[in-house]
């Protein structure tokens, strides 16, 4: 029922306002964010995507996800960073792993926010290897875990608490 | 067919591995050498600024309203304050005209066309930054329609904050000196000492714990103190001569105590921009 429900414009829509969001948040919260050295990088576009996974195995249809989340990170990647080729890859694998732990853990508000933690930690982790591998940071493993991993999960996980209700109602308002 | 599916996953990954790599090392390349981007990431990226306005304008609207209705608390005080600070003002800046206008005539004298101070600044507003831990980047609502060309330094309120990284049409990405990669901070400036010698060097990183900006191998034997002023020397073309960095905080021997290692404070705020300048220079 993907094609005709309003899912179908209002999914995409709904991405690319939590793509924006991610950078205006960052640039009005940014003394707050970035007090170095540690770094809370806001996730909202990943956490939109996983909702979408999540509520999608409610709703009993499928969407294309995995081909928005590569919409989403090349936006990402040419808009926010100038390296294409990082967040192409990370966002449709999120969506990937996000399905196949959905197929295993019945997804409610609590599970949610695990399969979340696991998400966000792969993204920061794989992020963070792609610019070591580039020499875009020259941060040490250890220092990775403790200024920006943690910090990042904080937030995002507080997010996901506030924002769950909420994009669960937005999702059930378009099906 | 478990075992094909299993190969097939395998054979998907590694191609992704080996395409993203392939992909980040052409844009980190192209990124370092090129003045532009190809026409169609710059396109792109116009195309996505100008959307990015819709919702970025609302929120930083939101946010400077919030902001100024507490500023409004203090604001008969500062106001006497700075009425004092304005009038001292108003003498400096004729002088300064009186100074910019012998500078220009004598320079007409010696035939002198365009010296390393100047520049002409392109004033900007930050629309977003880039969310990552790794890139401190900002967007900034000018490109290269405005004359604002890769390489320029860019200043906030009192100090340089970075770099143009990319350039739009539109819109162009600054590259803080926070960044710690390979060519964020690289500006040559100088030092004056107390007893009047100038000291060269090179930015060469930023310690994220302290807050500071490092500069690594200085010999001289000019005595560096605490709170000596640090100001680009414009060496090397594109940054302009005078703009200022920061304050020395510390001076001490490196690891291998051969040279100098100088930790210099930045002189404003590099977690809060909203208002940035692009010094242009004309080449």
């Amino acid at each position: 029922m993907y094609r005709l429900s309003k899912l179908r414009f209002g999914f995409p829509v709904f991405l690319f306002l939590a793509l924006f969001l991610d950078g205006a948040v960052s640039q009005v919260f940014s003394v707050q964010m970035f007090r170095y050295p540690t770094t809370m990088v806001s996730h909202l576009v990943v956490l939109w995507l996983v909702c979408g996974v999540i509520f999608e195995a409610d709703g009993a249809f499928d969407m294309p996800l995995a081909r928005w989340a590569a919409v989403a990170g090349a936006v990402f990647d040419l808009y926010y960073t100038g390296i294409f080729g990082v967040y192409v890859f990370i966002f449709p694998l999120v969506i990937y792993v996000t399905r196949q732990l959905v197929a295993w853990i019945s997804p409610n508000f609590l599970s949610g926010l695990l399969i979340y933690f696991i998400d966000i930690a792969v993204v920061e982790g794989l992020g963070y290897l792609a610019s070591r591998a580039v020499h875009l940071n020259d941060a040490a493993g250890s220092a990775f875990l403790v200024n920006t991993l943690g910090p990042t999960l904080a937030f995002n996980l507080a997010m996901f608490v506030i924002l769950y209700f909420p994009i669960r109602w937005v999702y059930n308002w378009l099906k | 067919m478990q075992k094909f599916s299993l190969n097939r996953r395998l054979v998907i990954i590694i191609v992704c591995v080996i395409v993203s790599f392939a992909l980040m090392t052409v844009s980190v390349a192209v990124r370092n050498k090129k003045a532009t981007p190809p026409l169609v990431q710059q396109f792109g990226n116009d195309i996505v600024g100008l959307v990015d306005r819709v919702v970025a304008i609302p929120t930083n609207g939101l946010s400077g309203s919030v902001s100024s209705i507490s500023e409004l608390l203090n604001t008969y005080q500062e106001n006497q304050q700075l009425k004092k600070q304005v009038s001292e003002l108003a003498q400096t800046k004729v002088r300064d005209q009186t100074l910019a206008k012998e500078n220009k005539q004598l320079k007409k004298e010696i035939s002198l066309n365009n010296s390393l101070t100047d520049y002409t600044a392109v004033t900007a507003s930050v629309i977003t930054r880039t969310p990552s831990s790794w890139q401190n980047q900002v967007v900034i609502n000018k490109g290269a329609s405005a004359g604002v060309e890769k390489n320029m330094p860019v200043m906030s309120g009192s100090g340089l904050i970075g770099r143009v990284a990319e350039v739009n049409k539109t819109n162009s990405k600054v590259e803080l000196i926070t960044d710690n990669n390979d060519t964020a901070n690289r500006f040559a400036v100088q030092i004056s000492t107390k007893s009047g010698k100038t000291v060269n060097g090179v930015l060469s990183g930023y310690n994220a714990n302290t807050g500071q900006v490092t500069m690594n191998n200085i010999t001289t034997k000019a005595k560096i103190t605490k709170g000596d002023k640090v100001v680009t020397s414009g060496l090397g073309g594109v940054t302009p001569k005078g703009l200022y960095v920061g304050t020395v905080a510390k001076a001490s021997g490196d690891d291998y105590g051969l040279s100098t290692k100088l930790y210099i404070t930045p002189a404003t705020d590099l977690s809060d921009l909203n208002i940035v300048t692009v010094a242009v220079t004309k080449q």
